[in-house]
């Protein structure tokens, strides 16, 4: 193995550089001087993720243990994005009392668990794939854990790492399945047939990977462990963590199960109607925003599966399109809600009534997320519900677009709620002027940015699809 | 009937009634013990097929090791002697049928696959063939998985040391 093969994987050498990093600072920083790793941190993530937009080649390294191309390097580069958001989102939740002596542990944690992402996303192995997907979450229950003394927290933690734990069991049932009945675990070399076996041992394994996308109805710990986590942890998980998880699923449908695409589309089909109708009729009656935001994400995920079903080059790119819109939609939202709760402890969405007047800037930020997660055109999240449309569309499944359309409809009421609570209701107390700390300003104006620039600018579509037609 | 296979239908036996049994023990230190006797049992299996090397992890990692840990946690936590509730039986007979048609599906399925049968036995997989590919990097090797698993490992180290750490109280 030469060198410019072992290059193959710089992502993932970065991530770990990042993290040896980290634990030497941790032992040579003294205490007073801790603040400083968080700036370290968000700066060395931030030169990965521009280092990770250097041009990829496509390769294959450890005997096709490992497979990189262009495709995979972007869906590395978009998650990266994500988490460089969510740390600079961490600063002032690492800054309360009783954090401080946690700071390092908190992005070693993050760090590995994106170290997790990366080598799912590349898995060329079962193998690979399976400890790609036990490393992303494991620490992420840690990190769920995270704030021990609040015991909402910890049912959180422990919540996530029995559901995991259940999901894989499954997923590795499903595994054992398709092992017996093809007997070789490398991607290169597996030839599905359409045997009663395999059918079953996809159905399995594709309910281990539904857990993670939180697809009804293995959507159950969402809304509970969303919920009790720290916010920034509640951001990872919806964002990264199923991004991950769908990129790894459309890759997988669309090469190895490709064989079996009529059963998967059943599936999809099905499950599809269900998410989006449940998550949206659930997201209707929350209260709490980080509930809410756990259906919303619940109803995303329905139309994501909305992409995966159409099985071709402009599904996939629909998808890969949308998850990127996503993360920043998301992570906008998830932002103000952190400034927030921050701030005065305040989750409610009647305790955002008469938000614009006091905070002018941050509503307009939670305005823009919302209308672009509802899809609002000409925010970037319209254009990607709108290539996700066009898939289902072109597939022919008229009336599965019809309930997707409907569940739009739906979604935009909700949505407008939360804005309305901001600028039109009226309240004694509103949340009072927040001020917030640089690094999270970087944070909402970047995720704005993306919001705008990916509505606006149409050649990163076209980017997209060049690279999935050639995947 | 062959010796063999009296044996692997015993083992088979012991195996899933300690497994149920663990999974309806009221005191969790019981549960714990028959838990022992299913996995002891899968280390016998792979004793007959001649996979001396995983027959040999099963049991000191998962009898001895993990085993062992779980029978420490209890005892170190206060609640030994609680009895686990009886479920109603309209959660009872609900679990039942579905596990009974999720079983009868799958056991449908594996009866009527041909499986291919392969050529080489468990006995050629010497201790030095294992470590060999542990550490190959080629076709067949396993250092990558190997390799990601430490990284595995010392998250998995950091969570528990940060779950565990005491705070200093919050002023």
């Amino acid at each position: 193995m030469t060198w410019s093969e072992l290059l193959l994987m710089r992502h993932e050498w970065a991530l770990i550089g990042l993290a040896l990093v980290l634990i030497m600072l941790e032992i040579g920083i003294s205490d007073e001087q801790k603040n400083r790793i968080h700036v370290v941190a968000c700066l060395l993530m931030a030169a990965i993720t521009l280092f990770g937009f250097w041009p990829a080649e496509s390769g294959k390294i450890f005997g096709g243990m490992y497979i990189t191309d262009p495709l995979r390097v972007l869906m590395k580069n978009i998650l990266n994005a994500g988490v460089l958001i969510i740390f600079l989102q961490s600063s002032v939740w690492l800054g309360k009392a009783g954090m401080k002596n946690r700071m390092t542990e908190f992005y070693l944690l993050l760090v590995s668990s994106l170290i997790g992402v990366n080598y799912l996303i590349s898995a060329g192995h079962f193998l690979m794939f399976y400890i790609g997907l036990e490393l992303l979450t494991i620490p992420i229950a840690a990190l769920a854990a995270y704030e021990q003394y609040q015991s909402k927290s910890a049912e959180a933690g422990i919540k996530l790492i029995l559901s995991s734990a259940f999901s894989s069991a499954i997923l590795l049932f499903g595994l054992s399945m398709l092992y017996g009945a093809i007997g070789n675990l490398y991607f290169t070399d597996f030839s599905l047939t359409d045997s009663l076996l395999t059918i079953l041992g996809f159905i399995f394994f594709f309910s281990g990977l539904a857990f993670k996308i939180s697809i009804v109805p293995f959507h159950l710990w969402t809304a509970d462990v969303y919920e009790g986590s720290p916010t920034n942890v509640t951001s990872y998980l919806s964002v990264i963590s199923k991004g991950s998880a769908v990129f790894v699923l459309v890759i997988l449908l669309f090469t190895l199960f490709r064989t079996i695409q009529p059963v998967w589309q059943a599936v999809l089909y099905a499950t599809a109607i269900l998410t989006m109708t449940i998550g949206n009729l659930f997201a209707i009656r929350q209260q709490n925003l980080k509930r809410f935001l756990a259906f919303s994400s619940i109803a995303q995920a329905g139309f994501i599966l909305l992409g995966v079903i159409h099985g071709g080059s402009l599904g996939m790119a629909s998808v890969v399109y949308f998850v990127l819109v996503y993360v920043f939609s998301n992570l906008a939202a998830f932002g103000v809600v952190q400034a927030v709760e921050q701030a005065t402890g305040k989750l409610n969405i009647d305790d955002y009534n008469g938000f614009y007047n006091t905070n002018p800037r941050l509503s307009l930020t939670m305005m823009l997320a919302l209308f672009s997660l509802a899809g609002i055109p000409p925010l970037a999240g319209f254009f990607g519900k709108f290539f996700l449309f066009t898939a289902v569309a072109e597939s022919g499944f008229y009336t599965l677009l019809l309930i997707a359309v409907l569940n739009t409809v739906i979604a935009l009421y909700y949505y407008l709620l939360v804005v309305k609570a901001m600028f039109i209701n009226k309240s004694e107390l509103p949340v009072p002027v927040i001020a917030s700390d640089g690094a999270m300003r970087i944070s909402l104006l970047l995720a704005v940015t993306g919001i705008l620039v990916l509505g606006f600018y149409s050649p990163v579509f076209d980017y997209i699809n060049e690279l999935c037609k050639t995947f | 009937m062959g010796t063999s296979a009296l044996i692997f239908y015993i083992l088979s036996a012991v195996m899933i009634l300690s497994a149920i049994a663990a999974v309806t023990a009221r005191r969790i230190l019981r549960a714990a013990v028959y838990l022992l006797f299913a996995l002891g049992g899968t280390a016998a299996i792979y004793f007959m097929v001649d996979y001396y090397f995983l027959a040999a992890v099963q049991l000191i990692v998962y009898a001895g090791g993990i085993v062992v840990l779980i029978i420490f946690s209890i005892l170190l936590t206060t609640h030994i002697n609680e009895k686990l509730e009886l479920p109603r039986w309209s959660k009872i007979s609900a679990t039942f049928s579905l596990t009974a048609v999720g079983f009868a599906i799958t056991t449908y399925v594996l009866t009527a696959q041909s499986f291919t049968t392969g050529t080489g036995t468990f006995a050629d997989a010497t201790v030095g063939l294992i470590g060999e590919r542990m550490l190959a990097y080629g076709e067949g090797g396993y250092v990558l998985p190997f390799e990601v698993i430490s990284i595995l490992l010392l998250a998995a180290l950091v969570g528990a040391i940060v779950i565990a750490k005491r705070n200093p109280p919050a002023s």
